[in-house]
């Protein structure tokens, strides 16, 4: 599987990572060659191995109140947060 | 009082008080670290207890947890994950914080924001990766005991490099809560220690069930230590064909040894095919990673953590404070996840290294019908100079090619030193046992480490 600068540049854009070009050329040329390797699984053959959900259910736990996490230990990690507790982001909505 | 920390847990405990053994981890720790970078926090007011370590990837109140990344920035957990909760009730007492490739994502601790730990036995090699300094901080005797993580061998293999004990249980075994976590079908904390008695010990104090974590076993946590003097006189151990056939020199030649001191004991010593074992890097690259891409994706600069001060917009937030704050191999890691996850590759790549992981899990419960263990070294070479594979990923990855299988197929698996290289650098046995049979893994290696002895030497430094 050959990654290109644009495909690399999509991905990027999925995973929310910034890149300027000439380590977008370097990450796209490192994924080609891990790619390649990765490629062999083709050989193997996965007949009566295709379904692969897990049949075991997550035992969840009895959902009742309690207290959770202190909300000041949670603001003093925030990199903005406000009086009123809330987390400060920039504005999303236009004028 | 370095002596102290070389003497195994229940002699040590007698030897001195709390008080002491804190204080003589504590100075063995300002004495070592500047010159081997295992720990980045060293937590002066530990008090008293049997000091223990913690990889920086476990969060811990009273400190940082930096995960080795800028993009955690001075993060302090508001709770202690449960692994260390336990420790801290067991009257063990954390005494800093061990470096790491960030995230947990590297072979070598190269990948650390903050600098590559060092191997104690030649500090110009690596100590192995992920948890590195958890295995340095062992390895030279700065503390007893130290806790890792595991996604595909990250304390198996720095215990190897490092000569000392490292022990991946089970998955689900231990709570992850606290864990930050990186690939969720095949993380599991794991454990560093000089002896295997010590790393008994160890799981009987952090292992069970915790409903903070959902994916946590409910199976009985066992006697640990119970079977650790009964020998291995007809127990059977399977070598892996597909693993061991391309040895060679003196891995080779050491792991021949190994065999010969299970055969002395009354062991069954053969051969096993396990076809798909070579897949397992190949597989793990792709579901870890896509894995971690999701899990990663909390990192956006909004609720804790580095934020770029050159962000103006929402968008600007998520893109410019990941890409300050994560380092190109944990970019090169979500990339390849949120390759294999996305739209028209999902099959051809999840999918497909899903279903071989499958048949690698069948071919895992062959070998197990006609063995109690799973033989195999525990890397293909010792430790590797600094530098010399972080311009080949593929290289680097490959190191994992033994340690790798059992995250995947989620047994428990134990690294224990079986002797050193021509260069006087540690070399490792590892085996494995099926789900939930630590106390046979312990049993095994134990009989190993009294037979051969190699944990009583200390790395020159």
């Amino acid at each position: 599987m050959k990654i290109d600068r644009n495909e690399a540049k999509r991905i990027a854009d999925l995973a929310h990572l910034e890149f300027d070009d000439a380590a977008l050329e370097r990450m796209a040329g490192e994924m080609t060659k891990i790619l390649s390797y990765i490629d062999q699984l083709g050989e193997v053959d996965v007949t009566g191995f295709e379904a692969v959900a897990d049949a075991e259910a997550t035992p969840l736990r009895d959902d009742v109140p309690r207290s959770s996490v202190d909300r000041d230990a949670v603001a003093a990690n925030a990199p903005a947060f406000s009086e009123d507790g809330h987390f400060i982001v920039p504005k999303v909505i236009g004028d | 009082m370095t002596e102290l920390l070389n003497l195994p847990w229940h002699e040590a405990r007698a030897a001195a008080s709390g008080r002491e053994l804190v204080e003589a981890s504590l100075s063995a720790i300002d004495r070592l670290n500047p010159k081997l970078n295992a720990f980045l926090h060293v937590a002066r007011d530990a008090g008293e207890g049997m000091p223990v370590a913690v990889k920086d990837n476990i969060v811990t109140t009273g400190m940082p947890t930096t995960c080795a990344s800028r993009i955690l920035g001075d993060f302090v957990s508001p709770f202690d994950a449960t692994a260390v909760a336990r420790l801290r009730a067991a009257s063990c007492s954390i005494v800093g914080k061990t470096n790491l490739d960030e995230f947990a994502m590297g072979s070598s601790t190269e990948h650390s924001a903050f600098g590559p730990a060092r191997n104690p036995w030649d500090t110009a090699r690596v100590p192995g990766g992920s948890s590195g300094g958890s295995a340095v901080a062992v390895a030279a005797r700065m503390v007893p005991a130290a806790l890792g993580s595991e996604t595909g061998g990250s304390v198996r293999q720095p215990a190897a490099l490092c000569g000392v004990v490292g022990l991946k249980p089970t998955y689900g075994r231990v709570s992850r809560n606290g864990l930050v976590a990186f690939g969720s079908s095949v993380d599991q904390i794991g454990i560093v220690t000089k002896t295997v008695g010590e790393c008994a010990e160890m799981l009987g104090i952090i292992a069970g069930h915790d409903e903070y974590d959902s994916t946590s076993a409910t199976t009985p946590v066992d006697d640990y230590a119970a079977d650790l003097d009964a020998g291995v006189r007809g127990l059977r151990f399977g070598v892996v064909r597909e693993a061991v056939s391309q040895l060679e020199g003196e891995v080779r030649a050491n792991f021949d040894d190994a065999l010969a001191v299970l055969r002395g004991g009354g062991a069954v010593v053969e051969e096993v095919s396990v076809p798909t074992i070579g897949y397992a890097i190949a597989i793990y690259y792709i579901v870890a990673n896509a894995e971690a891409s999701a899990n990663l994706s909390r990192f956006d600069g909004i609720r804790y953590g580095h934020r770029s001060a050159r962000a103006k917009s929402l968008r600007e937030v998520y893109f410019e404070s990941r890409g300050e704050g994560f380092g190109d191999e944990v970019k090169r890691r979500i990339m390849l996840g949120t390759f294999a996850l996305s739209s028209g590759y999902y099959d051809a790549y999840y999918g497909r290294a899903q279903a071989v992981r499958a048949k690698l899990r069948a071919d895992f419960d062959a070998a197990f019908r006609r063995f109690d263990y799973l033989l195999t070294p525990t890397t293909p070479e010792p430790a590797f100079p600094i530098g010399a594979k972080t311009d080949d990923p593929l290289s680097m990855y490959l190191n994992d090619i033994f340690t790798a299988p059992a995250n995947l197929v989620g047994i428990p698996a134990i690294a224990i030193p079986s002797g050193f290289s021509r260069d006087h650098l540690p070399l490792s046995l590892q085996l494995m046992s099926p789900h939930f049979t630590e106390r046979a893994l312990f049993r095994a290696a134990n009989f190993f480490e009294r037979e051969t002895g190699y944990w009583r030497e200390v790395p020159p430094i």
